[in-house]
This record gives structure tokens, C-alpha cells and sequence, in this order.
């Protein structure tokens, strides 16, 4: 049972995050006039071009993955980034603290006992950047819209029966059936608050046919309407996203920057470079095995830290030429074929950590399962007692991608090293991105690679993905049944319906449950747990983590 | 030459030479272009013998420097980066090798067909000559290369429509050149064949532009076979492929032997073949002597 | 020339829809594939549906209009992102070739005029590492030393960072600047284009060198040259009144093949100095299988080969009064 939460004032959100170090008595009012109280910033970065006393600009190197500013068709890592700066959720998560919910845009928020009715209450003192008062009638909007323009954040709506706006402060969401992850889901950046007058002024529609109706794509390009700390000012695609000083912004926390650009740089040495050279501010995916070259340099702040995010391989047993695969014993023998601590090592220099099933490291239900191990004698009695001691060919296409530090085509090769020990062969072919997708999605794929960050801070949307229940993907990729029909494991859709109705310990269980029911699928196999080096320039503070949103912006200050 | 020629490449017709047939230099660079490119090309039939480690096996410490242990280092999987240098040199090689011959091979028919021909054999041709040199040849390849899907295989596909239009053209040139010719006249009045008159006369005046253009491109082809590896379109891993080598030795910045050896290689085999083809211009080419 | 066109646009257009490969990922997302009505919308709204001979006569319909098609990947017209990109291509294509052929000629010079002597063995050297060099190797090397180790040069990118583009007059961030009269900015644009510019020019010095020492030789040891320093006029004004003049023609010859060279090298300098330009789209627009961007820059490279190739035989026409007896 979820007990009604209200958060006592919104004061408590700059005090509860131990990273907001920006000198909260320095900062300005709502206006353009600069506080007078700081002279020249630290004295360590001689940059003669920042302004004095306003902070300067503030650059962040990022190899961006943008397929939409919309925030209702985004979705992506760095849309979570701009998201988060520019719209607002109605409650957001404590980045120290996944499970803990803080408020945004909402003052209160409960949820009724069966988790199927949530009442929201928002802030009367919230506004848009054009000064209009954020209304219910604006989170209607912006969560029918996503919900309707069927783009890959969608889903995160799935279920919702009816949106009311009783007044013009308060929203109630009803579910068909419980939804104990709405909470979660609420504060994921895809469900920002647009300014629903100018939205629809530029084509937007919300309706159940946005999506052949709306026509405001190509206009959220190059504006936005929202209520967060900043506002965009320009995308120029390859190049950069800069964002502007929202200096209307409601909230406590007046962002510090003028300007926020984060300019695209694509590989972790150029980003690395430009760190140290001082010609950014942050660099966003310095890769594990580099950052040791940061030590020592006292113009730069570096700090690694866990991370929600993964990669794995997927053993697909209904893919063409994976028949092998359909015995779950051949699965489970290459998940204990494959020295992990080594391929930790060699792929993130050994920061990382194992991950034992598609729940990441540190979401609820994850804390009791047992991580995989290498155990190359049993891998080959398994395969043995299969018949297949002689070993098989199996085709390897995966995306040639680098994400979270982990390069596809080194993981690839050390897991092709590991498994020829058990004379399982991988045929390992590196495709584009669209080529993967087409092929996982038709024929399917026998082992492949893949990653995944968090949507939001509830577990059930792993096992909305990865699970053996009806409209996984990779239930349907996994193909194992007869004739290529879905994987289906009746348990699973049973415990996450526990999960999602029920709250508190009963939900850790069923989570837990649900975890080693994937264990034992063997058909996701998570390879490492990365950390990721939060690298600035030392007078940057505020720099985080977070789960819901990757890195909120208007956290970051300046000292000095 | 017509207004429109879209000719992309280098007409060694119209270029003077250099003059001096065996000056120090030319001698000098020809003996240390065959001393190269035969250290390879011994690399490629015997690596298997002497190398000190086998090229996917993993050895000792990851990312180690330069030592007697490694002599160019270990890479990320702890792999000798010096034994797969060498490795490497039987991935490109071959490769560059059948991409010239095939090109000639195909280019020289069609072209020979083209000139002597004529009419429309020759439209047809030379329209299809006109389109494929009407691409960069890098976009050409990437795309060839991405619609066939990545490879060592397919690259080399890629890499042969690439290359075949330009012995097409110069082969089409010099058979009009030499049609045109008194002895040709003559040994058509005299009531020779076609074929024969292909075969005897045209054919090898053609040759040797031909031999020049090829040694001249093996070192183009070979560096063009590691920027599709490079792209991702080549070589597929673990394979120690020069190109796929330099991707991943990129991201190790701060290991810079990794990348460096597989880029020496190519420079040293691409250097070796400008040399080469230098050296066969000026001792093949009646031209040059003057 | 327009059968050529449509020969280019034909191909490209094949070529990009034979690519065994989903372009509706980019659209709708890898999440989405499984969601019929979601693709089907995607495909309507993209032109995706009907028959490929279909999709072909729409494609050419709209390009007789001037229509490239809208990209899948940048939501905007293929006109707007190529004209957008155009002036970083160009900017950086212009200075390889002034550095490769004030190089190339000068190098080419020097060299003959020191024939046989160490200096011309160095100097020959040099021009033909960079024929033999992997442009995108030679890139990575020089960044890592020339700014990552010894900070010489700076950084990837048009624009210094902590700067803002000027005011976009022509895209073009030398010409802008100066128009803008901010010089410092001008001096930074351009000192941050020498070492891209350099590694795409070295290929072109290189030949043009060779071509430009071999025929001042010939020109030296030619007739009227000989006469001319019998008459007793200085060595530096017979080379450059007669020697120089002549090396032009080598010069223009290989012109349009650099151009090709460069359109291609271009792909790769793109990439590894972060060079927003039509290299680096094209790259992108590849590896997202984004069609209209594809056949775009396909169009777009025919095009300017074409036109190479067409300026090229003109200027040699102009140069070369033989050439224009023919």
C-alpha cells in the first residue's frame, strides 16, 4: 500500500541534494540583473572571456544520440539531459537516492490503495518561461501527446484509462489495472509539462490520432515551451545544442549559467583532450581505461561512480540458425562460459561491476540475486550432456557501437575468446545500427550485444522489455516456442501484476522473483555494470548522476 | 578531350615526365621499393612460422608499452599488437592484390571492347564508365560496401567497381591511339582479323600504361582497404586487419602503439608501391626516355 | 550531362534502398518496429509505402522541383542541411588546396631548381608520404601530437570553444568574422583550419610537386630557356618569367582529380577534426541508412565533380592554346 506523500515545502529539494554546493545567497532574482556579491570566479581558469560575475557560458563535450527535441517523441540519453533542463516533471528523484521521490512541478501526489488512481496537486507558483501559470490542463496535454504520437517513449503511458483536470491545479491519472510505477514513471523526463497554448499555436495536437495529426515536430527544433530552468536556444544537428538562461524560472534553484552548449565531440580522447585543455567544462563519456590520466591534474575534477546503466548480450533461441540455443542448458552454459571479472577488466579496466539479471545493480528486487559466475568445467559438462561437446558455429551481428564506455567490438572479441574454450565459434559481424534492428526484428540474431539505460526508477519496465510475458521485445526476439512463436513465461506476467499492485516488501519479493525467473530464462545475459567518470573543471559544482534523468542541469553551479 | 569528360583521375598522357632515367634517387627509392614491398610480400607466405605469438591469442598484461617481451605492446585483450601488424599484412594484401588484377582483368576487356568495337558497345561502356567515375570513390565503396554488408569479401567487390572504369578508359584511349596507326592499317588491308589485330598489336601497346596505372594504384587500394575497415565497412573483427586495427587503437590514445604500428604498415607498403610504379614508369615507358 | 545526372540519382537511389536495413528505425525508433500501426503511419508520412518504382518517380518528380526530400535523421529539407554544411566543406577543401598548390608549386620549384642535390631528395620525400599516407591516420597522429601532446595547434572544430558563431552571413566562419570586424575571431578560424586543411592538402603538394619539378626540367632544359640565359637573363627571372608560367599547366590538370581526391578525403578529415561539413553528414546520413540524405550527397558530390571537371577542361582550354586548336 503507497501511503499519500506530500513533501512539506519545496525548500526541502535544495537541501536534501548534497550536491547543490552553488552559494545559494549569491544567486540573482528573477531578472537580468547580475548579482553584484561575486567578483571574478576562481582564480584557477584564467579564462579571459568569462564574464565576471554572471558565471560564464558553460560547455559540455558529449557525443550526442538526439532523435527528437520533442519531448513527446524524444527519447534518448542526452534527450533525458535536455529534457530535464527544459521541461519539467511533476515530481522528480533524489539523484542520491533512486527510490525517493522529491517534487517538481507538484507539491503532493498520492496514489489510492489498489495503485490505480493517482492525484497530483501542482505548484500554484509555477510558471512557464513566457510567464503563464503551469495547469492541468498543460500535463493532459503533454501526457495525451505522448501517449498518442506512438513514438518509443509512448509505452511509458500504456494502461492509462482517463486524465482528469477536476480544477486548473490538480490532475488525476487512472489506470486500467495497478501501476505501482506510475510514481516512478512520472518523474521520467519523457513526461515534461509542455506550455500546451503555444504548443497548440504551432501544430501540436494530443488527440488519439496525434500522431498522422501533429505537425509541431520540426518547430520543437528550434524552440521550446517549457517551465525548466532553461530554454532552448539552437540545435545545430552534429554540432551543438545550445540552451539559454531561463530567467523566469520559478523554482528555488535559479540556474547559474547564461548559457549551457553542449557541443557534439564524439570519441572519449577528444573529449578528454578538451577537458584537460580547458576548452570545456565537463566531458560526458571519458572512457574507464583513460581516466587515470586525469589524475594529478588539479584543473579538473574527476569522480567515477556506479552507474544504472548495462550492457549485455542476448541469446535469441528462436532466431534462424540458433536451434541449439532452444535447449535452456546450451544457454546457461555459455552465461557460465564467460569469464566476467576478465572481460571487466579489459573493457572498463576493471571499473564495473557484475550485474546479475536485466534489473541493474541497485533498483529494487536487485539486492538478492546471485551474480553469474565463470565455471568453465560445468559450462562443458552442460554442453556435453547436450550432445554438443564438439561444439557449433553461432552468427554475432551486433551494433558497431561504444556506449557507456564499453566498446561492442573489444566485448565481442573477448566473449568470441571466451567461449572457443567450450568450442562454441561466434561468427562475429559488426553492422550500423538500422541494419541490427532490421535483422533482430525479422530473422533475428543467435548472439548479439546491446545496452540499455533506465527510463525511469521502477524495475518494471526490465521486465516490460526483456521479459518472457506478452509484448516484450525480447520475448518476441527470443522466439524459443514452437514455429517461432514468443517465449512465454506465465510466472513472469503473473509476478509482475503482484509487482505492480502491490507496495513495500511484497513488491521487493515479487521484483526479486521476477529477477531470478530471468536468471533462469538465460536469454539476457548482462556482461558488466559500468561506472561512469563524472569529469569537470574543478570550479564546476553540482555534477551528478541521476537516475531518472542522466545529469540535471540546473544542479551544476560554479564555485567561487 | 571532350568538355564533359569526367575524368577524375590523374591522364599520364598529358603530364610530362621526369627526366634522368638513373638518377641516385630513383635508384635508390626502386631498390628500397622492392626491398618493402618483398619483405611483405614474405611476411604474407611465412608470418606463420616466426611470429613470436599467435594473432588472437591473449598474452600477458593488457595496454603494456612497448618491451622485448612486446615489441609494439599489447592492445586492449592483451593481443601482441607487433604480431598482428604482421597478421595484418594477410588481410590487406591478398586483398589489394585481387582488386588490381580484377579491375584490369575487367576494365581491359570492356575497355578493349569499347575502343575497337565502337558504336554502341562502346556508348554503353562509356556511359557506365561516366557514372561510376561520376562518384567519389569513397562514397561509391561505403555505399556498395554497406549494401552488400561488411567484409573483407565485399569490400573488395566494393573496392573492383570502384577501380574497374579508370583501366576501362585508359585501355579505350590507347586501343583508339593505336587503331588509328599505320601497321594497324596495314594488317587490316592485308585482311587480318579482329581478333588478331587486338590480340597482336593493340593489346600490348596497352599493356604497359596498364602495369604502370596498377603498381602505381596497389598502394592507393591498400590504403583505401584499411579507410573501409576504418569505417567499419572492411574487416571484420577479431581479425587483424590494418584499418580495424587503427579504429581500435583510437580510442586508446594514451597507448599510442597500438594505433601506430598497423598506420607504419601502410605507409610502408603504399610507399613502397609509389616507388615502384615511379621506377617501372620510367624504365617501361618509351616516353619518359626521351 | 542531365542523362549523367539521372544515371548518378538512379544509382544512388538503388544502391540505398538494396542496404538489407530498416531506414524506419531512425524514424520511429528500434522500440517502435514491433508496433504495425506505428510503422505504417512512419511509412506514409516518409513516402516509404508503394512500390519501389513508385518511390523512384515521386523521388525525381520532386527533384525537378528542387525537392531533395526531407531527412530522417535532422527532420529538416536535404537542401537546407547540404547548403547548411557547404561552407565548412568548402572553407576547408579551399585552404588544402591553396596550402597543397602554393605547396606543390613551390616545393615542385624548389626541388628542380636543387636537382640531385639533398634538398630535392627531401623535399621529393615528403610530397610522395603524402600520397602514401592513410588520411585518416595521419589526422589522429597529428591531433594527439600537435595538440594533445605538445599543444601547437588547436583542438578539433571550426570555432575556438566558449565562442560564438558569427553572425551567419555566407556559413562561412573566415569570411564572417571579418565581416562581423571581429579579427580575433577571424585569426582563431583560421589558425584552427591549418592542420585539417594541411593533412587534406598534403596528398594533393605531393603529386603537384612531382608534376611541377618534372616540368620545370623539361622547361629548363628546353630550347627557348637556354636561349634566354644565353642572352644573359637572370636565373630568377628566367625561372619565373619562363619556367613558372608553364608550370601552371600541370597544375590545372590535376586539379579536378584533386578535387575528387579532396571530396573523398574530405569524409574522413570530417570525421576525426569534428568538421560539420558535408563529409561528416555524409558519414552520418550513411550509417543511419537516412535515404534522402544519402541520395542527396550523391547528387550533390556528381554534381561537383561534374563541375570540376567541366571548370578544369575550361581554364586548360584558356592555358593551353594547342588544347583550343583541337
Amino acid at each position: 500500500m503507497v501511503a499519500a506523500l506530500a513533501a512539506a515545502s519545496c525548500g526541502s529539494d535544495s537541501k536534501s541534494s548534497s550536491t547543490s554546493a552553488a552559494p545559494a545567497g549569491t544567486e540573482a532574482p528573477a531578472g537580468t540583473a547580475a548579482p553584484g556579491a561575486t567578483e571574478a570566479p576562481a582564480a584557477t581558469t584564467g579564462d579571459t572571456s568569462a564574464p565576471a560575475a554572471e558565471g560564464r557560458p558553460l560547455i559540455i563535450a558529449r557525443d550526442m544520440d538526439i532523435n527528437s527535441l520533442d519531448v513527446s517523441r524524444s527519447y534518448c540519453d542526452t534527450c533525458q539531459i535536455f529534457n530535464t533542463a527544459v521541461y519539467e516533471t511533476l515530481i522528480t528523484v533524489d539523484p542520491t537516492d533512486p527510490n525517493k521521490i522529491l517534487p517538481r512541478l507538484a507539491t503532493s501526489w498520492e496514489a489510492n490503495a489498489d495503485n490505480t488512481v493517482f492525484t497530483f496537486k501542482l505548484d500554484p507558483a509555477a510558471t512557464f518561461d513566457d510567464g503563464s501559470p503551469v495547469e492541468a490542463k498543460d500535463v493532459k496535454f503533454s501526457w495525451e501527446r505522448l501517449a498518442n504520437v506512438k513514438g518509443s517513449a509512448s509505452y511509458l503511458m500504456s494502461g492509462l484509462k482517463s486524465l482528469e483536470t477536476p480544477d486548473s491545479g490538480t490532475v488525476v491519472a487512472t489506470f486500467e489495472a495497478p501501476n505501482s510505477a506510475f510514481l516512478p514513471i512520472a518523474a521520467a523526463s519523457y513526461l515534461g509539462i509542455i506550455n500546451s497554448d503555444v504548443a497548440t499555436t504551432q501544430g501540436a495536437t494530443a488527440g488519439s490520432d496525434a500522431d498522422t495529426t501533429d505537425k509541431a515536430e520540426e518547430w520543437f527544433l528550434a524552440h521550446s515551451a517549457g517551465s525548466g530552468p532553461y530554454k532552448l536556444e539552437s540545435y545545430t544537428q552534429g554540432e551543438s545544442l545550445v540552451l539559454a538562461r531561463n530567467d523566469n524560472y520559478w523554482g528555488h534553484n535559479k540556474p547559474v549559467f547564461p548559457q549551457v552548449t553542449i557541443s557534439e565531440v564524439k570519441d572519449s580522447s577528444s573529449q578528454l583532450q578538451q577537458l584537460q585543455a580547458g576548452d570545456v567544462d565537463i566531458a560526458m563519456q571519458i572512457s574507464l581505461d583513460s581516466v587515470g590520466q586525469l589524475d594529478g591534474d588539479s584543473k579538473v575534477t574527476t569522480k567515477v561512480v556506479d552507474s544504472y546503466n548495462y550492457v549485455y548480450i542476448a541469446l535469441s533461441p528462436g532466431a534462424e540458425g540458433a536451434e541449439k540455443l532452444k535447449d535452456v542448458n546450451v544457454r546457461k552454459a555459455i552465461v557460465e562460459a564467460i569469464d566476467y571479472d576478465s572481460a571487466i577488466e579489459s573493457l572498463v579496466a576493471g571499473k564495473g561491476k557484475k550485474q546479475a539479471s536485466p534489473i541493474p545493480n541497485g533498483f529494487i528486487g536487485s539486492a538478492d540475486l546471485t551474480l553469474p559466475s565463470y565455471n568453465l568445467d560445468d559450462a562443458k559438462k552442460k554442453l556435453s550432456d547436450a550432445g554438443l561437446a564438439d561444439g557449433f558455429d553461432l552468427d554475432a551481428t551486433y551494433p558497431d557501437a561504444n556506449v557507456y564506455g564499453v566498446d561492442f567490438n573489444l566485448m565481442m572479441q573477448k566473449i568470441q575468446q571466451d567461449l572457443v574454450k567450450v568450442n562454441i565459434n561466434l561468427k562475429l559481424t559488426p553492422v550500423q545500427f538500422p541494419e541490427w534492428a532490421d535483422r533482430i526484428n525479422a530473422k533475428g540474431i543467435p548472439v548479439t550485444a546491446v545496452y540499455f539505460a533506465p527510463d525511469h526508477t521502477d524495475p518494471s519496465q526490465y521486465i516490460q522489455y526483456f521479459g518472457e510475458i506478452p509484448g516484450s521485445s525480447w520475448a518476441g526476439r527470443g522466439g524459443g516456442g514452437d514455429a517461432g512463436t514468443p517465449l512465454d513465461n506465465p510466472k513472469e506476467s503473473e509476478l509482475l501484476a503482484t509487482a505492480l499492485a502491490s507496495s513495500g516488501d511484497a513488491r521487493t519479493q515479487a521484483y526479486t522473483d521476477l529477477g531470478n525467473q530471468m536468471i533462469e530464462d538465460a536469454v539476457i545475459v548482462p556482461i558488466v555494470n559500468p561506472q561512469l567518470v563524472l569529469a569537470t573543471a574543478s570550479d564546476i559544482t553540482g555534477m551528478h548522476y541521476s537516475a531518472c534523468c542522466n545529469l540535471d542541469l540546473g544542479l551544476l553551479g560554479l564555485a567561487g | 578531350m571532350s568538355l564533359l569528360s569526367t575524368e577524375p583521375r590523374l591522364n599520364l598522357d598529358v603530364l610530362p615526365r621526369s627526366s634522368g632515367t638513373a638518377s641516385p634517387w630513383k635508384r635508390a627509392t626502386v631498390i628500397g621499393g622492392l626491398i618493402v614491398a618483398g619483405f611483405w610480400f614474405v611476411v604474407v607466405f611465412t608470418v606463420q612460422w616466426w611470429a613470436p605469438y599467435a594473432p588472437l591469442e591473449a598474452v600477458g598484461k593488457r595496454l603494456q608499452g612497448p618491451s622485448w617481451h612486446h615489441l609494439l605492446g599489447t592492445d586492449a585483450l592483451s593481443r601482441d599488437v607487433f604480431t598482428r601488424t604482421l597478421y595484418g599484412a594477410r588481410q590487406t594484401l591478398p586483398v589489394s592484390l585481387a582488386v588490381i588484377l580484377s579491375a584490369v582483368t575487367i576494365g581491359t576487356t570492356l575497355g578493349a571492347a569499347a575502343g575497337f568495337i565502337g558504336g554502341r558497345v562502346d556508348s554503353v561502356v562509356m556511359r557506365l564508365v561516366d557514372i561510376t567515375l561520376a562518384f567519389p570513390p569513397i562514397f561509391l565503396a561505403m555505399a556498395v560496401a554497406a549494401a552488400l554488408g561488411s567484409g573483407l569479401r565485399n569490400a573488395f567487390f566494393a573496392m573492383v567497381i570502384v577501380w574497374w572504369p579508370i583501366y576501362a578508359r585508359l585501355i579505350r584511349g590507347q586501343v583508339q591511339a593505336v587503331k588509328h596507326r599505320d601497321h594497324i592499317q596495314a594488317a587490316v588491308s592485308i585482311g587480318a582479323t579482329r581478333w588478331r589485330i587486338l590480340r597482336k598489336h593493340v593489346l600490348p601497346m596497352s599493356f604497359t600504361p596498364a602495369l604502370i596505372n596498377a603498381t602505381l594504384d596497389l598502394g592507393q587500394v591498400v590504403i583505401l582497404t584499411a579507410t573501409l575497415s576504418f569505417l567499419g565497412l572492411g574487416a571484420k573483427p577479431p581479425s587483424p586487419e590494418w584499418g580495424a586495427m587503427i579504429t581500435e587503437g583510437a580510442q586508446f590514445f594514451y597507448q599510442w602503439w597500438i594505433a601506430v604500428a598497423p598506420g607504419v604498415a601502410i605507409l610502408t607498403v603504399a610507399m613502397a608501391f609509389n616507388f615502384l610504379g615511379d621506377g617501372l614508369r620510367d624504365a617501361l615507358d618509351v616516353r619518359a626516355k626521351r | 550531362m542531365p542523362l549523367l545526372l539521372l544515371g548518378i540519382v538512379t544509382i544512388a537511389f538503388c544502391i540505398s534502398r538494396l542496404i538489407p536495413a530498416n531506414p524506419l528505425v531512425a524514424i520511429v525508433g528500434e522500440r517502435s518496429l514491433n508496433n504495425a500501426k506505428v510503422v505504417a503511419a512512419a511509412k506514409t508520412r516518409w513516402g516509404l509505402n508503394g512500390s519501389l518504382p513508385e518511390q523512384y518517380l515521386v523521388y525525381i518528380k520532386n527533384l525537378l522541383k528542387g525537392d531533395l526530400g526531407t531527412s530522417f535523421r535532422t527532420r529538416q529539407p536535404v537542401t537546407h542541411d547540404l547548403l547548411h554544411r557547404l561552407p565548412a566543406t568548402l572553407e576547408l577543401a579551399a585552404g588544402a588546396l591553396l596550402i597543397g598548390g602554393v605547396g606543390g608549386v613551390a616545393l615542385g620549384a624548389y626541388a628542380a631548381s636543387k636537382k640531385d642535390q639533398p634538398a630535392d631528395h627531401i623535399s621529393r620525400g615528403f610530397s610522395l608520404l603524402g600520397s602514401s599516407l592513410p588520411v585518416f591516420w595521419i589526422g589522429l597522429v597529428f591531433l594527439f601530437v600537435l595538440y594533445a601532446r605538445l599543444g601547437w595547434f588547436p583542438g578539433p572544430g571550426r570555432l575556438p570553444p566558449r565562442t560564438k558563431p558569427p553572425d551567419d552571413v555566407t556559413g562561412f566562419y573566415t569570411i564572417d568574422s571579418l565581416l562581423d570586424g571581429n579579427f580575433t575571431l577571424f585569426r582563431q578560424c583560421l589558425w584552427r583550419l591549418v592542420m585539417p586543411c594541411f593533412v587534406l592538402g598534403w596528398a594533393y603538394m605531393g603529386q603537384l610537386s612531382r608534376l611541377v619539378r618534372a616540368a620545370m626540367l623539361d622547361e629548363i632544359n628546353s630550347d627557348y630557356v637556354r636561349t634566354a640565359r644565353a642572352k644573359g637573363l637572370a636565373e630568377r627571372l628566367v625561372i619565373r618569367r619562363h619556367v613558372l608560367r608553364n608550370a601552371w599547366l600541370p597544375t590545372l590538370t590535376i586539379l579536378g582529380f584533386s578535387f575528387a581526391q579532396l571530396l573523398t578525403a574530405s569524409v574522413l578529415t570530417e570525421t576525426i577534426f569534428q568538421w560539420n561539413g558535408i563529409g561528416s553528414y555524409a558519414v552520418q546520413a550513411a550509417n543511419t541508412l537516412d535515404f534522402p540524405a544519402v541520395n542527396g550527397v550523391s547528387l550533390f558530390a556528381g554534381l561537383a565533380f561534374l563541375l570540376a571537371n567541366l571548370t578544369t577542361d575550361v581554364l586548360y582550354a584558356v592555358a593551353d592554346p594547342k588544347i583550343r586548336l583541337a
